[in-house]
């Protein structure tokens, strides 16, 4: 490409009669701006198992090592360059995940798998090129700017107590990394929209046209990455979306394994129209993996080197079981690979050729039903919770033998004792004490001695409100496992009124732990005519990144009190305490004796009537042998003389009455 | 009522008690009336156990307020208002040294220099924010001796006499004669000098140092001369050469931090159709690394770049078949910027509270190339290009291409011509001193005449620098005061609000920092004033931004309300009744017991 354009230029330069300085000038930054700053847009797509299909789109800018010191961009994002710069940021990572990565059906031994699937939410880890003790400030300046740039509650992981720092089971990179993880927040377009604005042609041009929100988020795995280093953006977006053609509705009554036939714009609603003009390759890649591949039987799979040497061969994309509705511009066959017999095979198509009056547009259509099964991770890994109730539980880790691999991993034992080392990296919250001394080892579910089976061990417990609990485990486990499970007891805390999420009654998350097997690479080499040009999404697929694998995330519901309790115990505590001081005070005030007296008085004067009609009743039940009483009033008094004539008279009446009716 | 009520009762039953005892008694005290009498002393014992559980109540009130008062640093409103009061009452004097000099006039100093005040203070608008307390010094320069005004400046006294002669103005190069005369008045003294030379082409020149000239014809009237030199002294050395004072005071384009990051933007409206480059790094070097010197003592510059792609504008423009070629006109101008599609972005790099000026330069597609700024007046736009205050600018830069309709096909990649993009970024320059205030063109125009205004190679003559620099720093006085006082209105009008000791801290050395910078500016040390001003005014805007301002720890009286009513209400309630009911029958009894003892006093 290069070599076509210059000449091209010298041309124009020639025609425009520019100053000599001038062609100087353009022609040594031309060759800088050759050398220096560089995009490359890439997607891949792959059928899976499961009648799914999996986009990975790949967007990488690279630039010099700053001369300019970093103030001055021509395609690498201002934003990220800065970002670099001001936090001295060694190598970070960052991504958005909706949904979860089925491991089981669309494989975890890839290199798409282990390095796109992520935890849902987001993760971010990062390394400073910073001292020690300013390694934290770096991280929440980050955190906070991080938050800020993709319009995210990132500035959450700013606290202590929700970011760790893994000693070495974190396989990207050990030592000096922070890691931290938010499982619950919610990945949407207001994510996506920031990231793409960190690309030079956004979503007006090229690859990443065919982002169309509403099918990109209805997909069952939406994740977005974003992975620095100071010279590197690599911008990644994996998806696992449906193809839903009518077509594949109507064949699935009679034949249940025949895939859905797709295309781009069916699958997207879109169609590339070009290029993006900025990117230095452009290209989308169909991949069909190896055991796919194993299943398609193409014509010469028997003499398989030979047909690697002759690409050509219009077999390839002719097959009996499918067609491709482009021919492709290339075609790469994977080299030989020690884990798998059969190879992968993978179709580049070059976007420069279309245009938009011609748009590029894939489509796959299927003849035969294909059933295969992807590359799994050496063991399944799940985890679990245990036990009920709001005080203590338990979390399981199980790892399950996938049987897929175990070609491998005997061809992997150097002797005859073969041995399986799995890193675990568990990462729980403060509010959820665990006790280190619980962690039990289960080998083929029979209970083992934990010394047997774990080689390595480094655990920082928790500090409350300080710092979250990090185990980290490295397993030597046989290959002929079948299932081990590791199994460790925790007490659920207390949290103050005011740490509480406003959701608390939904539970709180334990993020995904991180099962890494560093002995086994997945790398994807594929036979390349020129290295120069090489494109980076190959080039990563090289790489030799370690299998990982991230669990589910975990629910804990933790005891959550009544949020109006404060105000119900202070009423409730005020009014005893009314209630005792008003006793004490009437109990002060009281005076027995007046009361005494006072009653006294109360009933001699009530007397008046009621023992009056008393003695009545009395008198007439007796008949009129009792005079009426008249003991203490009458005899006292000379101001109630009044009240003793009455007395005497109402007596005098009664008995009067009593004598004329009897 | 019903407890009094109670009380009488018990009197009444007093009474009773009274009667059964009253045979008893000897017959000397026949009036005795219990119902208003008595005749032992009323008991002190529960009167004082009610009021010493109300008074231990009383007494725990301070405690219970200590405990929930929430914490506040006593901040100096006295001495917020005292600093904003002096600001707005006598203005900030700024002491400035002119000086005239009159080459081949044979007049009075002294005379000379009363014409020249007078027109000065004629001139000088009643500037309510920021003015200046100037001396003015008169020479007349004979050739041979020097006529000497009564007062002058140690600068002016050191002028040579007869270094200044009219042969040195006859020829025509203004840049050799400013050299000149800096060498004569000496370029780096901090006084204003006007130079007035008798014989000659009329001619009217302000120059790049502190100092102007003017050559006269040989008939002129000194008078004249007299009202230009008042009139370049106050509208150009003073004002800066703007038509109206120092009114855009507010558009001072530094952010609170004192710090202004140009950010420039190539936009590439279409790649599809071509893409531009440039080689900032260069122009960079040689053309905004000076000014940016230059500028040091007011702002805190900083460069950045980015090219972006995908950018068209948002407004509409026409094909103009005379012009051959597209056109949009100023009303279109609110509408070019596409803060949709361009995405400037605020810079990572840059602090918090830093200025972003946004430079842009619009590379314009092929459908809408060449395209051109149309003036109110029906004119094309010389620069083709705008700005907006406190934002930035526009250039639209059409590319070579498009210019004639020839078979020029741009390939993928250009770079913007060196040349092309140097004329760009001098009117980016200008554009720079128009947010600034300054005026882009080379001329003075006034009623009296032009004053040509050599241009530097920095950007901004020392004079220009100077306007500037008190400027800033009456600015940054005013914006400290202004903060400050909201600062003290908001904290007073919230009497819950916790108030941390940085707060107060920030706020004292804010003072401290105004302070120090109006003694600087009223003794004429213009640096330290400006750089102590800016400090100020940074530290007011960290007092007043402070993030526990913000925050949601400030709880209102109503929320310790509702904690402590359901307990002090009832049992207060309970208290106070208690006491009052104890005192009320005390005071009952007690006069009862006077009653009878006055009784008593008179039977005996």
């Amino acid at each position: 490409m290069v070599l076509l354009q210059r000449p091209h230029i010298l041309l124009l330069l020639i025609d425009t009669h520019q100053f000599l300085q001038c062609w100087i000038a353009f022609g040594s930054a031309n060759e800088e701006g050759q050398q220096q700053e560089e995009f490359s847009e890439e997607l891949l797509v792959k059928p899976l198992p499961d009648h799914k299909l999996l986009a990975h789109f790949h967007f990488q800018s690279s630039a010099p090592p700053s001369t300019s010191n970093g103030c001055h961009h021509h395609l690498f994002p201002k934003a990220i360059s800065q970002l670099v710069q001001k936090f001295r940021v060694k190598e970070m990572e960052l991504s958005f995940t909706q949904g979860r990565w089925n491991y089981e059906s669309w494989g975890g031994f890839d290199p798409i798998s282990s390095s796109n699937a992520k935890p849902p939410g987001v993760e971010l880890w990062a390394v400073f090129d910073v001292p020690q003790h300013h390694i934290d400030a770096s991280w929440k300046n980050l955190t906070h700017t991080l938050s800020g740039l993709f319009c995210a509650s990132i500035n959450f992981l700013e606290s202590t107590a929700t970011y760790s720092t893994p000693e070495w089971s974190f396989p990207p990179a050990s030592g000096n990394v922070r890691y931290g993880t938010l499982p619950c927040e919610a990945v949407c377009t207001e994510n996506l929209t920031p990231w793409l604005k960190l690309l030079p042609c956004r979503d007006k041009a090229g690859i990443a046209l065919l982002l169309d929100r509403p099918s990109l988020y209805r997909g069952f795995y939406h994740s977005q990455r974003l992975h620095l280093t100071s010279t590197e953006s690599k911008q990644t977006l994996t998806v696992v979306l449906q193809p839903n053609s009518e077509r594949a509705i109507e064949v699935h009554a009679s034949e249940k394994h025949v895939q859905p036939s797709w295309s781009l714009s069916s699958i997207f609603g879109k169609q590339v129209s070009g290029r993006c003009v900025l990117a230095k390759s452009s290209s989308v890649y169909l991949l069909l993996d190896r055991g796919l591949v194993a299943e398609l039987k193409f014509p010469n799979k028997e003499n398989g080197k030979s047909a690697a040497n002759g690409l050509t061969s219009e077999n390839f994309w002719s097959n009996p079981s499918f067609e491709l509705s482009v021919n492709p511009d290339r075609i790469f066959l994977e080299e030989s690979s020690s884990h798998s017999k059969s190879l992968s095979i993978l179709y580049m198509f070059q976007v420069e050729k279309y245009s938009e009056s011609e748009p590029f547009d894939i489509g796959l259509m299927w003849k035969v039903p294909v059933a295969w099964l992807c590359q799994q991770t050496p063991l399944h890994a799940s985890r679990f919770l245990m036990g009920s109730g709001n005080e203590r539980g338990a979390i399981a880790i199980s790892l399950k033998s996938t049987q897929f691999t175990e070609g491998f991993m005997s061809a992997n034992s150097k002797d005859g004792s073969c041995e399986l080392r799995v890193d675990v990296l568990q990462v729980v919250p403060w509010y959820v004490k665990v006790y280190f001394h619980s962690l039990r080892v289960f080998v083929d579910q029979q209970p083992r001695a934990v010394s047997d089976f774990i080689e390595k061990i480094h655990v920082s417990p928790s500090k409350d409100k300080m710092s979250p609990g990090v185990m980290e485990v490295v397993l030597k486990l046989p290959c002929r496992v079948n299932t081990a499970a590791l199994t460790i007891e925790f007490d659920k805390g207390f949290l103050r009124i005011d740490e509480y999420p406003p959701d608390a009654n939904q539970g709180f998350d334990i993020p995904s732990a991180i099962i890494s097997f560093p002995n086994f690479h997945a790398s994807m080499v594929f036979l390349e005519d020129d290295s120069l040009n090489r494109s980076p999404l190959l080039s990563k697929f090289q790489e030799k990144c370690p299998v990982m694998s991230y669990t589910e995330v975990l629910l804990v519901p933790l005891t959550t009190p009544d949020f109006s309790m404060p105000y119900n115990v202070i009423t409730i505590k005020c009014t005893v305490f009314a209630l005792y001081f008003g006793s004490l005070l009437n109990v002060l005030q009281r005076r027995v004796a007046e009361e005494e007296r006072f009653l006294k008085a109360k009933a001699a004067k009530k007397t008046g009537r009621l023992p009056l009609l008393l003695s009545k009743l009395s008198a007439k039940l007796r008949g009129r042998r009792r005079e009426p009483l008249h003991s203490p009033p009458s005899s006292s008094s000379f101001i109630n003389s009044k009240l003793v004539l009455k007395v005497i008279l109402v007596a005098g009446l009664a008995v009067g009455w009593q004598y004329f009716f009897s | 009522m019903a407890e009094i009520s109670e009380a009488q009762d018990s009197d009444s039953s007093k009474l009773l008690d009274s009667d059964s005892k009253a045979p008893q008694r000897p017959d000397s005290e026949p009036e005795f009336d219990p119902k208003l009498m008595r005749k032992s002393k009323p008991g002190l014992k529960r009167l004082f156990l009610t009021f010493s559980v109300l008074f231990s109540f009383l007494l725990g009130f301070p405690f219970l307020w200590k405990s929930v008062e929430i914490y506040r640093f006593p901040l100096p409103f006295r001495e917020i208002d005292s600093l904003s009061t002096q600001l707005r009452s006598d203005t900030l004097l700024f002491p400035l040294h002119f000086h005239a000099l009159f080459v081949g006039f044979d007049s009075d100093p002294d005379r000379l220099r009363r014409s020249i005040l007078s027109e000065i203070t004629k001139l000088t608008s009643q500037n309510p924010k920021c003015s200046d307390n100037y001396t003015l010094s008169v020479t007349v320069d004979l050739g041979s001796r020097c006529l000497r005004g009564p007062t002058s400046s140690p600068h002016s006294s050191s002028y040579q006499c007869g270094s200044v002669t009219a042969a040195a103005f006859v020829q025509n190069d203004d840049v050799a004669v400013d050299e000149r005369l800096a060498s004569v008045f000496g370029g780096k003294t901090k006084e204003y000098s006007v130079a007035v030379v008798k014989g000659g082409s009329e001619r009217a020149v302000v120059g790049k140092y502190r100092h102007a000239w003017m050559v006269v014809g040989d008939g002129s009237d000194v008078g004249m001369a007299a009202v230009k030199v008042a009139e370049v002294l106050v509208k150009v050395f003073i004002n800066g050469g703007r038509e109206e004072g120092l009114i855009r005071n507010e558009f001072m384009p530094v952010g609170a931090d004192g710090k202004i990051v140009l950010s420039f933007n190539l936009l590439n409206a279409d790649p599809h159709d071509w893409v531009y480059d440039w080689d900032f790094e260069k122009i960079d070097d040689t053309l905004l690394t000076p000014m940016i010197e230059a500028l040091g003592p007011v702002a805190n510059i900083s460069v950045e770049s980015q090219v972006l792609y995908h950018t068209p504008k948002a407004s509409f423009s026409y094909w103009n078949q005379k012009l051959e070629s597209y056109v949009f006109s100023t009303k279109d101008l609110p509408f070019f910027v596409n803060s949709n599609e361009w995405h400037l972005d605020t810079s990572i790099a840059a602090g918090g509270r830093s200025k972003i000026l946004q430079f842009a330069v619009y590379v314009p597609s092929a459908k809408e190339c060449p395209l051109l700024l149309q003036l109110p007046n029906g004119e094309i736009s010389k620069t083709n290009g705008f700005i907006s205050p406190m934002w930035g600018g526009v250039i639209v830069w059409n590319p070579q291409g498009c210019l004639k309709d020839s078979e020029f096909k741009p390939s993928a990649k250009n770079i913007i011509p060196i040349q092309d993009l140097e004329n760009m970024f001098e009117v980016f320059i200008g554009q720079f001193r128009q947010l600034f205030g300054f005026k882009s063109l080379n001329v003075y125009t006034n009623a009296s005449g032009d004053w040509n205004l050599l241009p530097s190679e920095r950007g901004l003559t020392e004079w220009e620098l100077d306007v500037l620099s008190w400027q800033h720093t009456c600015f940054n006085l005013h914006s400290c005061a202004t903060t400050l006082g909201s600062l003290s209105r908001l904290v007073q009008s919230l009497p819950r609000m916790i108030i941390k000791d940085e707060i107060g801290k920030q706020v004292k050395l804010s003072l401290e920092a105004a302070k120090l910078a109006l003694s600087n500016a009223s003794s004429g040390v213009y640096e330290s004033s400006a750089a102590s001003s800016s400090q100020a005014r940074s530290l007011a805007e960290d007092a007043f931004f402070d993030p526990s301002i913000m925050s949601v720890s400030y709880y209102s009286f109503e929320h310790c309300f509702a904690v402590y009513s359901p307990f002090f209400l009832p049992v207060s309630m309970h208290v106070v009744l208690a006491a009052l009911r104890e005192l009320k029958r005390y005071k009952q009894e007690k006069a009862k017991y006077l009653a009878w003892k006055a009784k008593a006093n008179t039977a005996t």
